[in-house]
């Protein structure tokens, strides 16, 4: 029994300097911006801190249509990226899991996007969709799908699904990859003894496959949801966050760093960035209940 | 008791010799095509002729809005670097409570040999926070060859005048637009917006600070520049994602007759190397309108203090911002980073007549610059003003809406 308690004390000291430095990294900063987030105030000593509680909250959901039309692109764009990035991922896993010449080399290139930094490539796009001289405007000019010197990045109708196919194009080597990893969990086995039971290839994908990765699924689902909700340097490079593409994230940047001297605002972008915490949790908490992924 | 001597002597060097340690500051700098070159060039001979004082560069992003982004990261967290900051025209009144006092320094800066009006901007409620550095306008610049190809013989004097003459050399030259500006939703256009409000005979806030956009004035010179796109066909549709160097590069490549940008864009659009219209470009004053008068917004840059620095260093950097902005060092500038100077006997020599020779001709243009709104939330009421231009530029919203709308916010955020 004795031996026991000294064993735990002896653990807890060995776990204390990562507990520290989890709790000075990541715990301090979130409660920091929640108890922030309960205040008005500004960077500048002529905004001084006064306590609102609630206040922030209220004004974003019913005074801020700012707010409201961020939160709904943040959505939108989380929903379809998401959604393309997963079905093209599942799809690319399966074909670089089959045997071919070259499986490794098109494996390795088929990462590259995903390598590239998101502020480079970004900016490597914008340069794509440009009027005169882009290669994507140029393209779809010949096809006849859009008339010549029109702007893709400068129309609402057009802005938000050029970020999108940026982002898929970007995220997708990263689904295909994870996904690709479950694949190879899956034991040959079981494929051989369906294809005996005469199985074909349709139930072999949705009876064995689908089942074996939906555990894997999740994880990259859940990955790529967080990241998508939070998606600020694709918007802000390519459009600033006008015509109908301002992300949550971009408005939050507005608030924390152009107005941070301006204006009561500190306070305001604090329950900004804790609505963008809770809207992540949410959104993990269900994939997790409703796949009944065990973290543990 | 000659040891004792001896520690006394010592003692009275090692104060001496602090005394005479070097004071190290450290100043914030642009690269904008060769700024950063010259700005060297400069500190080394300010630290040959002050050998007590180490200057090293920050060197900034190019985009105004990350070196915001920096300078409130540094200035909330109390940092006492960087000392001297480069500040854009519109930031004065937000960054004044950290910024040194230099009212009483007036005459050590001899500013009043400067352009009133760049001082005039860096002056908040009477306090002078920054020596202004170099100034900017806007300024219309053309294609000599194509306006006297088509018996132009002057640039457009008037908007309507500017809309006639891209038309008809539009209609005969081939792969060519009208004319191109700034028109993504970011700072630079608050900048154009301002140039044709004011011309137009509209304004954003009163004398008092009121909030005066919601006129007829205003609704028509949005309009004015919804219909350079849509209706006269004049400006491309991307004109709405265009900054400064997409405007440039399209003229540049000789694809636009006319187009509205900063002095800095004269040295490269004449650069052979680069430009496929060197020689060929002229500069003029932007064109008048339905008011009369043809306006200008003023850019450039100024030096300010950190107010959090040491005496010393404060002193340390007061010597260099003099050094930068005395007569010798404008000119050089000027003529070597094509930065327009802000002491107005600059503009008189004769060499920078030779160098750059539109700063004397337009220095009627760069006197009479207009501001943009001063007041301390000038950050949030541009960043309200851009996306209700924007907005009315992509369709969205009608310029009557777009104005009224614009106005509402900008109360509410101004509390006016």
């Amino acid at each position: 029994m004795k031996a026991k308690t000294k064993e735990t004390v002896v653990a807890w000291w060995m776990v204390f300097p990562a507990l520290f430095v989890i709790s000075v990294i990541a715990f301090f900063p979130l409660f920091k911006t929640f108890y922030d987030s309960f205040f008005e105030f500004g960077l500048n000593p002529n905004f001084p801190r006064k306590f609102v509680g609630f206040k922030n909250y209220v004004e974003l959901f019913v005074h801020d249509p700012r707010f409201i039309a961020a939160l709904k692109n943040t959505i939108f764009f989380t929903v379809v990226s998401v959604a393309l990035e997963t079905v093209l991922g599942l799809l690319i896993a399966i074909i670089v899991h089959q045997p071919f010449k070259f499986r490794g080399a098109v494996r390795a290139a088929m990462l590259i996007p995903w390598a590239i930094p998101t502020a480079i490539s970004s900016q490597m796009w914008k340069w794509m969709f440009n009027d005169q001289s882009g290669i994507v405007t140029k393209i779809l000019e010949r096809l006849g799908v859009i008339e010549p010197g029109f702007p893709i990045l400068g129309s609402p109708d057009t802005a938000m699904w050029a970020i999108i196919a940026v982002d898929v194009w970007k995220t997708t080597p990263f689904m295909a990859l994870l996904i690709l990893a479950g694949l190879q969990l899956i034991p040959e086995e079981l494929y051989e003894a369906a294809r005996i039971d005469g199985a074909n290839v349709w139930q072999r994908f949705t009876k064995i496959t689908l089942p074996m990765l939906s555990s894997t699924i999740a994880v990259a689902l859940i990955f790529r949801t967080l990241d998508a909700l939070r998606v600020f340097d694709v918007v802000f490079i390519m459009t600033r966050g006008s015509v109908n593409t301002e992300t949550l994230a971009v408005y939050n940047r507005v608030l924390l760093m152009d107005r941070a001297f301006t204006g009561a605002w500190f306070g305001y972008g604090s329950a900004l960035s804790v609505i963008i915490f809770a809207l992540i949790s949410i959104f993990a908490i269900i994939y997790i209940k409703s796949l009944r992924l065990k973290l543990d | 008791m000659r040891k004792y001597l001896l520690v006394v002597l010592l003692v009275v060097l090692a104060v001496f010799s602090f005394a005479q340690k070097r004071v190290t500051i450290t100043m914030t700098a642009g690269a904008v095509g060769k700024e950063l070159e010259v700005l060297y060039a400069q500190l080394d001979r300010f630290m040959k002729a002050n050998p007590d004082i180490k200057v090293s560069v920050m060197p900034m992003p190019n985009s105004s809005t990350e070196r915001h982004d920096l300078y409130v990261t540094y200035l909330a967290a109390g940092e006492k670097e960087p000392t001297v900051l480069m500040l854009d025209v519109i930031w004065p009144a937000e960054f004044a409570p950290y910024l040194e006092d230099l009212t009483n320094d007036k005459a050590y800066f001899e500013l009043d040999k400067f352009l009133p009006g760049t001082v005039k901007s860096a002056t908040v409620n009477g306090r002078i926070v920054a020596i202004p550095w170099f100034t900017d306008a806007g300024l219309l610049y053309y294609r000599k060859d194509l306006l006297e190809k088509y018996g132009f013989k002057n640039p457009p004097k008037t908007w309507d005048e500017l809309v006639r003459m891209a038309k008809t050399i539009t209609a005969k030259e081939k792969n060519m637009y009208g004319f191109v500006w700034q028109g993504a939703r970011y700072e630079g256009l608050v900048c154009d917006f301002m140039e044709y409000l004011i011309s137009f005979g509209g304004d954003v806030l009163d004398e008092a600070g009121n909030v005066v956009i919601n006129s007829p004035a205003a609704v028509r010179a949005l309009q004015f520049m919804v219909d350079l796109i849509y209706k006269e066909n004049v400006s491309p549709r991307a004109v709405t994602t265009y900054m400064e160097e997409e405007a440039r590069r399209v003229f540049q490549n000789g694809q636009a007759v006319f187009m509205r940008n900063w002095p800095y864009a004269w040295a490269l659009l004449n650069d052979p190397k680069e430009s496929k219209v060197a020689g060929k470009v002229g500069v003029a004053p932007l064109p008048a309108g339905p008011a009369g008068r043809s306006a200008a917004t003023l850019g450039g840059w100024m030096l300010g203090i950190n107010k959090n620095a040491t005496p010393e260093e404060k002193e340390a950097a007061k010597k260099l911002i003099k050094f930068l902005t005395s007569y010798d060092e404008q000119l050089y500038k000027a003529i070597n980073a094509g930065q327009n100077p802000t002491r107005e006997a600059v503009y008189k020599d004769p060499q920078l007549k030779k160098a750059a020779p539109f700063m004397v001709e337009l220095y009627g243009v760069f006197i009479n610059a207009e501001p943009r709104p001063r007041t301390a939330k000038y950050s949030e009421l541009s960043d309200v003003m851009q996306k209700y231009i924007h907005a009315a530029l992509t369709q969205q919203m009608t310029a009557q809406k777009a104005i009224e709308e614009m106005a509402k916010e900008l109360r509410r955020v101004l509390g006016k």
